[in-house]
């Protein structure tokens, strides 16, 4: 990291002296002053490299696009058809945010109170929050990604407190916002919830949150989630209905593998794996219907 | 005759014009400035402290929050010492990109600040709005690079934290393009205007000495005539491999302030223009692969030891001194702050010029509150 | 008026109300054009500024923003009328009053139209002048009534700017009142018929009302002294120094909230507008234009008084984009640059105007006998004389401007040593 000082080229600003001031430097002034005028009634600055024309975006009206990687506040997504949510609960974001805003409580298996890779509650203090990213960029699972809804102004202070049923997207919400950064990390996050969903498929969070989401609609913040959610809750019902057959289809199709494979006497676990190969050819079956 | 009695005024730490909440002692005979004693410390938010009890990576999105003008410049000053301490490389790619970014900033920077100079001067937001309108392209920029317009957080240990979107460098030759033009259009504006002759010529003088001996840095100590740059005296990143000029100035007035300011935006303009032809021929990816993932940034240890590493910030030099004792944290954290420093000889550049000349000098030093409060 | 009220209150009331509801009635039509206008004044200033910066500005209350300025008059309405414990009460609420009457009184002289002036007094100019020197008092009532500092030292400061400009704005004037002949603001219009440069001496050629004294040297220098005299008594950019936002927070202003501050405001953009009426009647023609002489010979009274007003409306608000352009383009001077300005600069240059313009008379009315035998110029018809008069101070007015602006370059400090014990010896 050490480099030669080098020896630097200097030269001395041009201040201009012995220039006759008599008014010359105030009227070239008034002339760039009036190109703008003139062009401001003419034409639009819509392009950086042009330097005048109304630079004025009417902002309720009119936006301007936000990029891929723009960032306002956390969400957790969850996946779209199942419901399942992609939190384990691994405490990394907790651990890395700098302002310490975010709050996890770790579900428990009811049964033996054992803690289970899934999330009971996630509070996400907005109004501390600095919009860093560490906490998307941190996460292992890409749970917890960054919004591109700013519009977040509230004159109340107990709705910048998020919990985790306001805090939830589905996943083709972000796919939608970015969907390059999206496609990066699709395969592996898919793959990770899969695995967590194969591993313990009673414990991850599933689909009631997606239904409180819809009752909690006067929640100030969850407004803008809700519209997302409105109209995602539509064919939602539609996609819940494509799930139940799916796993109608997957117990079916798992019985008449158990009976097949029962005479052949093979083990457990062949039988496991054909029965979610089974379950994923008829969910895409369902989601083929469900695309119909 | 008439008996007359001085003047006590505070200006600030409510005032439109001192950049922030700022305060200053103003003894008064007339419009004739006696004495003046800087206040500061009303936007003190534990900067340091706050560092000395997080990792490494999580004082970075705080670094954003020092000079909020200039996050870019400020992340880099962090980076650079947590990389020399603990010995990380950077790949050249990212080493272009961060001299980018920083040159990107200090166009920002010192368009805005000679705006704002002549805000201060009481000129109406005219000049102001023309560099506000190119920063804000700028800021575009590098809201598609690193997600934030001012709060950008784009800096990593070894690197950066994603590459430059395919879209980028398009918008970057527009917005090149652009800019001759507006460097041009803003001089014809302001250079050889009479009123702001009147109002810089000789106002708020800083003889070389004078500024050394405060240590005072960056374009207020080049306008007294003293060719210091950390890009050159101390180079780093890929600024060794950059051809540039340093202006200088040769008074040390409001006037030479403004000048280099104009002078280093060209340069700026120049550094850009051969980092935009080199860097698809430079190597390496936009960050070290050890340190490429976040775990790595997060449990990074650097070994026992201390630093002081700096940058050119647009004001000056930022230079960051850690002391780690081989843990996650930093044992010792400190932020030399160019705004702070070159804020210590208002005093001596106020005396004896009117009201009036006050703010101009005060905005001619270009301070952002929230690095001098820390 | 009161002509026009008798037939239709004749009989009904005594005739001495029919005077006084007359005058009402002019008076209150002057002060609500005069309102008008300062509200159409603020919504073009912040349309025409934003223009100017690439911005679009107040676009959302009314059609193209235009209730903008009614909006803000009802913020301020409603908002807190606040007395500092420690101001001088009666003064602090006195002021804004003291401030605006004199302005408002100053419309009473200006003639609007052909026909259209509300009294016509024979010291019109006098009056104006006069007049216009009172709302200083009304402003350091403000700054020293509201016991605050910033305010105190606005209001020093306007008061500085406001006695240093009345000395050179009086200067022009005082030529024009020679040029001319009389005092009467009404009569001033009335001289700059004709064609522009050489006026109305030339025989046989239409009455083209293009006559103004801007066209000749002399008006144009006295044009120039007094408009830029006009800014300063107005506060506008670049002498906005009594309300340096960036020094001094609003200068005699500061204290001021609610209703007490819309009355500054107003007081200060009707004495914009009033003063662009003064500068539009004394240089520009006033209601002078093309076609008014020919509708007035043709006994067209009324459609020659709408064209006169619409002519005169046309320059005040040409001399009101000149001052909002130069409040986008230019910051301001220092106070005591601003007083060095005056005297150092304005002042000469309105003594030799005065010169010129007693050249100017010589030159195009006196006899052969006036001239005491120096010169005879009898021969030449009146408009030789006049080229002759426009050439001779067109001559002397360079000179002047030249000269002066020699006398005022800046005399640097050439080498940095020389400016470190510049600066330490002051």
């Amino acid at each position: 990291m050490t480099h030669e000082p080098k020896q630097p080229n200097t030269y001395t600003v041009d201040r201009g002296r012995g220039r006759e001031r008599g008014g010359q430097g105030l009227a070239a002034g008034l002339g760039v002053v009036m190109r703008h005028f003139r062009d401001a009634f003419t034409r639009r600055l819509d392009n950086p490299a042009k330097t005048s024309g109304v630079f004025t975006v009417q902002y309720p009206e009119e936006r301007t696009p936000l990029p891929e990687a723009s960032r306002s506040m956390p969400i957790l997504l969850y996946e779209d058809t199942s419901g399942h949510e992609l939190c384990t609960s691994c405490y990394q974001c907790q651990r890395i945010c700098p302002p310490q805003v975010i709050h996890i409580t770790q579900a428990k298996d009811p049964a033996t109170g054992k803690p289970v890779p899934a999330v009971a509650e996630f509070l996400l203090e907005y109004d501390a929050c600095m919009s860093c990213g560490l906490c998307a960029e941190v996460c292992p699972f890409d749970a917890i990604k960054m919004d591109h809804d700013f519009e977040l102004s509230t004159d109340k202070r107990d709705p910048m407190t998020v919990n985790r049923a306001d805090l939830l997207r589905p996943v083709s919400y972000y796919a939608g916002l970015a969907p390059g950064h999206w496609a990066d990390v699709k395969d592996g996050a898919l793959k990770k919830l899969q695995g967590a969903v194969r591993r313990r498929s009673g414990s991850i969070g599933i689909a009631p949150y997606r239904a409180a989401q819809l009752a909690v609609v006067d929640a100030p913040p969850a407004e803008a989630a809700a519209e997302v959610a409105e109209p995602a809750g539509m064919d939602d019902k539609a996609a819940r209905l494509a799930a139940i057959r799916a796993r109608n289809a997957a117990k079916q199709s798992a019985e008449a593998a158990a009976e097949v494979a029962e005479p052949a006497g093979m083990d457990d676990k062949a039988a496991r794996l054909a029965a979610i190969r089974a379950r994923n050819a008829a969910k895409r079956q369902a989601d083929e219907d469900g695309g119909a | 005759m008439l008996q007359t009695q001085e003047l006590q005024i505070n200006i600030g730490p409510q005032h439109p014009s001192t950049h922030g909440v700022f305060r200053m002692q103003v003894t008064l005979d007339g419009e004739t400035v006696v004495d003046l004693k800087p206040v500061f410390g009303y936007l003190h938010r534990n900067h340091e402290q706050i560092a000395e009890v997080s990792t490494y990576i999580q004082s970075m999105p705080y670094t954003d929050r020092l000079d909020y003008f200039n996050s870019m410049t400020s992340n880099y000053g962090l980076a650079l010492a947590v990389e020399q301490l603990a010995g990380i490389e950077v790949p050249q790619r990212a080493n272009y990109i961060r001299a980018l970014m920083s040159e990107l900033t200090r166009i920002l920077n010192h368009a805005t600040a000679i705006g704002f100079i002549l805000n201060d001067m009481g000129a109406w937001q005219t000049a102001l709005a023309f560099s506000m309108r190119e920063r804000e392209k700028i800021l575009d920029l590098f809201e598609m690079a690193s997600g934030a317009r001012m709060m950008c957080n784009y800096f990593r240990f070894g690197g950066v934290v994603r590459d430059l979107p395919p879209e980028f460098m398009p918008q970057l030759k527009d917005l090149m393009q652009g800019l001759p033009g507006f460097f041009d259009e803003f001089e014809r504006l302001l250079r050889d205007n009479e009123i702001l002759l009147g109002r810089a010529v000789n106002v708020g003088i800083l003889p070389p000495e004078i500024a050394a001996s405060y240590s005072v840095s960056g374009p207020v100590l080049r306008a007294s005539g003293i060719a210091y740059d950390i890009r050159t005296a101390d180079p780093y990143g890929a600024y060794s491999e950059l051809d540039f000029d340093i202006p200088l100035g040769e008074v040390g007035d409001v006037y030479d302030r403004i000048l280099v300011r104009f002078e280093e935006m060209r340069q700026s303009y120049r550094m850009i223009n051969q980092i935009i032809e080199r860097l698809p021929d430079t190597t390496g990816g936009h960050i070290n692969p050890a340190m490429a993932s976040i775990g790595r940034q997060k449990a990074l240890r650097p070994p026992a030891g201390e630093i002081y590493a700096r940058v050119e910030s647009p004001k000056g030099e930022l230079g960051f001194y850690l002391i780690s004792d081989g843990s996650t944290r930093p044992y010792r954290y400190k932020v030399r702050a160019p705004s702070f420093i070159n804020l210590t000889p208002l005093g001596d550049m106020c005396r004896g010029h009117a009201l009036a000349d006050v703010v101009v000098i005060l905005g001619s030093i270009d301070i952002v509150m929230g690095e001098v409060d820390r | 008026m009161t002509p026009l009220l008798q037939p239709i209150l004749g009989g009904v009331v005594p005739e001495w109300l029919v005077i006084v509801l007359s005058h009402l009635a002019v008076t209150a039509l002057v002060l609500l054009g005069a309102a008008v206008m300062m509200m159409l004044a603020v919504w073009a200033e912040r349309r025409i500024i934003a223009r100017m910066q690439d911005r679009l500005g107040p676009n959302r209350v009314g059609p193209a923003g235009l209730l903008q300025s009614i909006a803000d008059g009802v913020k301020m309405f409603v908002k807190e009328d606040i007395v500092p414990r420690a101001a001088d009460r009666w003064i602090h609420i006195l002021a804004p009053i003291v401030a605006l009457a004199p302005v408002a009184m100053m419309l009473a002289v200006i003639p609007w139209g052909r026909g259209l002036v509300a009294v016509d007094l024979d010291v019109g100019v006098l009056y104006v002048a006069a007049v216009s020197s009172i709302s200083g008092v009304g402003l350091l009532m403000a700054g020293w009534g509201s016991s605050n500092r910033f305010a105190l030292l606005g209001a020093m400061r306007a008061v500085a700017q406001l006695v240093s400009y009345e000395i050179p704005m009086i200067i022009a004037i005082l030529g024009m009142v020679l040029l001319s002949g009389g005092m009467s603001l009404a009569r001033m219009p009335e001289l700059q018929g004709g064609l522009p440069i050489v006026g109305t001496t030339l025989a046989g050629v239409p009455d083209l009302g293009l006559g103004w004294f801007v066209f000749t040297p002399v008006g144009l220098l006295g044009f120039a002294i007094f408009f830029i005299c006009v800014l300063a008594e107005g506060e506008r950019t670049p002498f906005d120094i009594p309300e340096a936002d960036s020094e001094i927070i609003a200068g005699y202003m500061t204290e001021y909230s609610g209703m007490k501050f819309a009355v500054f405001y107003l007081a200060q953009y009707i004495l914009n507008l009033a003063l662009a009426m003064v500068t539009a009647v004394l240089f520009l023609g006033g209601w002078q234009g093309p076609g008014i002489a020919w509708l007035a010979a043709n006994g067209l009274d009324i459609p020659a008084a709408v064209l006169s007003l619409i002519y005169m409306l046309l320059k005040v608000w040409l001399l009101f984009f000149v001052m909002v352009l130069l409040r986008g383009a230019f910051p301001r001077l220092r106070v005591d640059q601003l007083l060095s300005f005056a005297w150092k600069f304005l002042l000469p240059l309105a003594l030799v105007n005065v010169g010129s313009i007693a050249i100017w008379i010589a030159l195009t009315n006196w006899s052969a006998a006036q001239w005491g035998g120096v010169l005879n110029l009898d021969m030449l018809a009146a408009w030789q004389r006049q080229l002759l008069a426009v050439a001779v101070t067109a001559v002397i007015n360079i000179a002047a401007y030249r000269w002066v602006l020699a006398i005022n370059q800046p005399q640097q400090p050439e080498t940095p040593d020389e400016l470190i014990g510049a600066a330490q010896a002051s």
